[in-house]
């Protein structure tokens, strides 16, 4: 066995793609990664769409936007967004980037990715656990892609709505009952067109972990 | 225990479920909840203005309301919604109380609805929702995008009601 830690912890969300295509067989690894994820009882509720139509990746590109935007816009307005980005000290890039974030630009890229794979899942197979095994589903796409040397980004809340839901399985003719699919994410794929900065800070285990039970910091 | 107790006490246990289940997501997978009883009136309008009038006269109307005012603001893309006497404060009291935050009105979804049902408006969203245990009154503001270039537009909501209040 080989211990994958380096490559859980240099992972990190890329959103600027090469247009390089990404070709098959490396596709094909990442998908592969996807089928073994962990799932309750095996029931294997993903369903996995693969998607390099420009066209659509346009269309989710401009929901993406609206889905973000709608809700960001509100938040600046609301001075919530400011309130998120005080850190930033420099006055004019704290603007360019409440801009980008208000006005969904920051939703926007799945528009350059060469691949996008949509995630949903079926709940007409009587699995208790979809929700639960389509992210650990997404996490295996994500960890595959990286080791792959691909940038990759999960990519939740702007399909998180339920009109936004409809419409993203409009664009992809998946059937919109609300006992038949459920759409959970989308993951942007593609040759980073950023640098691999190092992940941003995360909190310490000491923050994070306690030891027997809730609230005890001593490790037993 | 009466019926309207009954159903609020339902939908604060669903709420809370939901809550608990996605966190803060959960205030945007109900946007839908409250729109079949709008849906089932017959709300006609040319303009926002209108549509938002005639589903405040329909919801005073059946009673779910007392009483209901509007206005908009924030270059267009604000709507501000005051209620008093909703059937529904029974609930968002009693999950302010559980330490959640109310984040469904019934209420407003149905305008929201409507005004994309109506006059297809390209999206909406149910930005903040202050309740007021005492004088039971809410105060919803919302988020109303006409077309896709209202993203982004962006102003000082809380300036901007104080000026519509003077």
């Amino acid at each position: 066995m080989s211990d994958i830690l380096e490559v859980i912890r240099t992972r990190k969300s890329i959103r600027r793609y090469k247009a390089d295509p990404i070709p098959d067989e490396i596709l094909d690894k990442v998908l592969e990664a996807a089928r073994w994820a962990p799932t309750g009882e095996n029931y294997q509720p993903w369903r996995l769409i693969v998607i390099r139509n420009s066209e659509t990746k346009e269309m989710i590109g401009d929901l993406a936007k609206l889905g973000s935007g709608s809700r960001m816009t509100a938040w600046y307005c609301l001075g919530e967004m400011q309130r998120r980005f005080e850190e930033i000290q420099d006055p004019v890039r704290r603007v360019e980037v409440l801009r980008f974030m208000y006005s969904g630009e920051v939703s926007e890229f799945a528009k350059q990715a060469p691949v996008i794979i949509a995630v949903i899942g079926t709940l007409m197979e009587g699995s208790v656990d979809v929700p639960y095994d389509l992210s650990a589903c997404i996490e295996n796409i994500l960890l595959e892609a990286h080791s792959l040397g691909l940038g990759a980004c999960w990519v939740h809340g702007p399909v998180a709505s339920t009109r936004d839901a409809a419409k993203f399985k409009k664009i992809l003719k998946i059937p919109t009952g609300m006992g038949q699919y459920k759409v959970i994410a989308y993951v942007a794929l593609g040759w980073p067109a950023e640098a691999r900065k190092h992940p941003r800070p995360k909190k310490p285990l000491e923050d994070i972990i306690y030891w027997e039970e809730f609230g005890r910091k001593e490790r037993s | 225990m009466d019926r309207v107790e009954y159903f609020n006490s339902m939908l604060v246990r669903l709420e809370e479920l939901l809550y608990h289940e996605l966190s803060g997501c959960a205030a945007w997978k109900v946007e839908l909840v409250g729109i079949d009883f709008i849906q089932s009136r017959k709300i006609e309008g040319k303009t926002e203005k209108e549509i938002i009038r005639q589903c405040i006269k329909a919801i005073v109307g059946s009673g779910l309301v007392k009483d209901m005012t509007f206005s908009i603001g924030g270059k267009g893309i604000l709507l501000d919604l005051r209620m008093k006497g909703c059937i529904h404060i029974p609930k968002e009291v009693r999950l302010k109380k559980d330490g959640i935050t109310p984040y469904l009105c019934p209420v407003a979804n149905m305008i929201l609805d409507q005004l994309i049902e109506k006059l297809n408006y390209e999206t909406t969203y149910l930005a903040k929702l202050d309740v007021d245990e005492v004088s039971e009154e809410c105060n919803v503001k919302c988020a109303i995008y006409e077309t896709p270039d209202k993203i982004g537009v962006v102003s000082d909501w809380t300036e901007d009601m104080k000026q519509t209040m003077k």
